[in-house]
């Protein structure tokens, strides 16, 4: 069961998040359950395997917004890395914040889930 | 898309008119859209789209413009700063303002030079700021629209109506023994210069008459107005000629063009005070239609015999429901008869119908029907004369065992009733009569001008079984490829058109060509306004099918239409003898 409770230890800044949410909780909550089904993390990786760079920023990009939006910290983190060097086209190794993205999403799908 | 309202539409964001005004979110993420949309939702009706395509297709489908549009910059399909393009080439969507969501700082300014009048940064990090914004931004764009539109006319820059009335009422009121004469300043045809020039030179056009009008004014004391589309109404000091006025505007306009326009004039002279201002500029008006399509007289002035004319066509509108409730309007009966046989067989008949005025007699239908026309009363007349021509197929189908199709007039008007169909289907259920008694007669123009509407209405009506006839053909501009597309079960070609080409050497192959059209749309043709032996010997071989006219009938009142009915019928059993022999 989502809670707030449960979004803050996870480290998310809540208190943010739901003034965001005009002090509404229960928004909160329905909008992080929201991401659920979002597949950005998804198109982020297979862009990132296919060396396909502006594919992989505009899935980051769209990612990085929802998790600031809703203050989701711990995934919003490498989210935002992964945004700005994807946006400088880096040839660099994408995997080490893929992976850590990947396990932040988990935990927070496991909390929606 | 989703199209959610406001939870509290009671709120302050509601229109000084008490609707609630609508914001449109475009945004590829749905959690940013709802949580925006759940931050400015009391008090807006919100629309989402969720690219800018999107937004584009919703927007132009709306009849009213939203109040502002909130856009995302990255988005797929189409982005912001495309959106944004668009909008700014849209004489309509242009006027919506914009307030761009982003994230990126240096898309701010970027936002602002390309039509953004402000920018809300991404996270949303406060509500009540970005509320307050909306608000400010949704009063300042309806500010802005209110101190522009509501004093000029935004082609030409003249007063608009109410401002103008205004002022001249001022004018009155402050000069009140100055004399003061209205005039309206009318362009003949002005929608065929549009058509042959285009919209921009007719706007441009139109500005050269506001040009030439203001600089006319400049000499005496006056104020003007552009009323309607290419209306404009002068309010000066009275002098006893203004045709020279009337020659320098319409030469200054000319020079600009090609082709002239004819401009004309109504002058209502300030004679007495009885009249207030609008009433004088309904003289003027009326006496500027009196000379419309008049290219020897170009000013026409508010007088004793318009006067009377005025007051004789009030009396008929006053007079017009009782006068169907007491059956003053009888419907006549002019036969049409098959001409493709060896001998004209009476086929069929069209309803005419005919006011017998106590006090005035016999009015014209020229007369009375664009009056109805104008004030929506033709609906009334229309039905009344269904009612008499079924009630009256009826009887002659007891009487003679044999049913007579007669046709009737569907105004234009009658094409935008919801209700027609269900008014002919009473009528015709009423009467028990089959689907083909009815025919009813639509003019060509009300094809080409209304085409969609006309052509939904005619398949509904011809689904119900009634044959439908193409009247006035040739007295409009129906295009071969549009008359492919019309459905229609005859084609009725206009008098006037077929008296001019039977009148003209040479000619005779339009005859030809007319029924040729018709033969490829497997249509009948039928010849209206046949007057004399040579017209019917021309029609004829041609192949045209049916002949209504003066050269086998005058409208005839039932009573005598009954002796065709069984001259026919004679002739008709003469046939079967001859044959049986």
């Amino acid at each position: 069961m989502l809670s707030v409770q449960a979004l803050k230890d996870w480290g998310a800044n809540t208190q943010e998040g739901i003034t965001r949410c005009m002090g509404n909780e229960a928004f909160y909550l329905r909008m992080v359950g929201m991401i659920k089904n979002d597949t950005h993390l998804e198109q982020m990786e297979e862009a990132a395997a296919r060396h396909d760079l502006a594919a992989g920023f505009e899935a980051a990009h769209a990612l990085k917004g929802v998790l600031a939006n809703l203050a989701l910290t711990p995934a919003l983190t490498p989210a935002a890395q992964l945004t700005e060097m994807f946006r400088a086209r880096e040839d660099a190794d994408y995997q080490p914040l893929l992976r850590e993205l990947r396990t932040q999403m988990t935990a927070l799908r496991e909390m929606l889930s | 898309m989703e199209d959610l309202q406001g939870k509290n539409p009671q709120s302050a964001s509601g229109t000084p008119h008490g609707h609630t005004r609508t914001v449109m979110i475009v945004d590829d993420d749905q959690i940013n859209r709802e949580m925006l949309g759940f931050i400015i939702q009391d008090g807006y009706h919100l629309l989402y789209a969720e690219n800018g395509l999107d937004a584009l297709n919703q927007l132009r489908s709306r009849p009213q413009p939203v109040s502002l549009l909130l856009i995302d910059l990255k988005m797929p399909v189409m982005d912001g700063f495309e959106l944004m393009q668009h909008l700014r080439e849209d004489e309509k969507l242009r006027q919506i303002p914009v307030i761009v969501l982003t994230s990126e700082t240096d898309a701010e300014v970027d936002s602002l030079q390309r039509g953004a009048v402000d920018f809300i940064k991404k996270p949303y990090d406060m509500p009540t700021v970005i509320r307050a914004r909306v608000e400010r931004i949704i009063e300042l764009a309806e500010d802005r629209r209110i101190i522009n539109s509501v004093e000029t006319d935004s082609l030409t820059g003249m007063y608009n109506k109410e401002f103008f009335f205004e002022y001249a009422s001022d004018m009155d009121t402050s000069a009140a023994d100055g004399k003061m004469d209205a005039l309206v300043i009318d362009l003949d045809h002005f929608h065929l210069f549009n058509e042959m020039h285009g919209r921009a030179a007719g706007d441009e056009a139109l500005c050269q008459v506001a040009d030439a009008i203001r600089e006319e004014l400049e000499k005496t004391i006056g104020i003007c107005c552009r009323c309607e589309a290419d209306t404009f109404f002068i309010y000066c000091a009275h002098r006893d000629d203004h045709q020279e006025m009337l020659e320098r505007i319409a030469a200054h306009v000319s020079s600009a063009y090609e082709s002239t326009l004819h401009l004309r004039m109504g002058v209502c002279t300030r004679t007495d005070m009885v009249q207030d201002i609008l009433g004088r500029f309904d003289r003027a008006l009326a006496a500027c239609n009196s000379v419309r399509g008049n290219y020897l007289t170009s000013i026409a002035f508010y007088d004793d015999e318009l006067y009377r004319h005025d007051i004789h066509a009030q009396r008929l509108v006053n007079e017009m429901r009782d006068a169907i409730r007491q059956k003053q309007f009888r419907v006549y009966f002019q036969p049409k008869y098959d001409v493709s046989g060896e001998k004209p067989r009476l086929r069929s008949a069209e309803a005419l119908v005919r006011w017998q005025h106590p006090e005035f007699g016999l009015v014209s239908p020229g007369l009375f029907i664009p009056l109805f026309e104008q004030n929506g009363m033709i609906r009334d007349l229309d039905s009344y004369v269904w009612q008499e021509t079924a009630a009256q197929i009826a009887a002659w189908r007891d009487k003679y065992g044999r049913v007579i199709p007669v046709s009737v007039n569907v105004s234009r008007i009658d094409l935008f009733d919801a209700d027609l169909l269900d008014r002919l289907n009473a009528i015709r259920d009423g009467n028990r009569l089959p689907g083909g008694a009815l025919l009813l007669e639509i003019t060509e123009s009300a094809y080409t001008e209304d085409t969609e509407q006309a052509i939904s209405v005619i398949r509904a009506m011809r689904e119900h079984g009634y044959a439908i006839e193409m009247d006035d053909f040739g007295s409009g501009y129906s295009s071969l490829n549009m008359l492919l597309q019309m459905p229609v079960d005859a084609i009725k070609i206009d008098g006037g058109f077929m008296r001019a080409i039977a009148g003209e050497q040479g000619n005779a192959w339009l005859f030809d060509s007319l029924v040729d059209i018709a033969r490829h749309l497997s249509v009948p043709t039928i010849f209206e306004g046949v007057e004399n032996e040579n017209q019917y010997r021309m029609i004829r071989k041609a192949g045209g099918d049916v002949i209504q006219g003066y050269y086998f009938s005058k409208p005839l009142p039932a009573e005598q239409f009954e002796q065709l009915i069984e001259k026919d019928k004679r002739e008709s059993q003469k046939n079967e003898e001859g044959t049986a022999c």
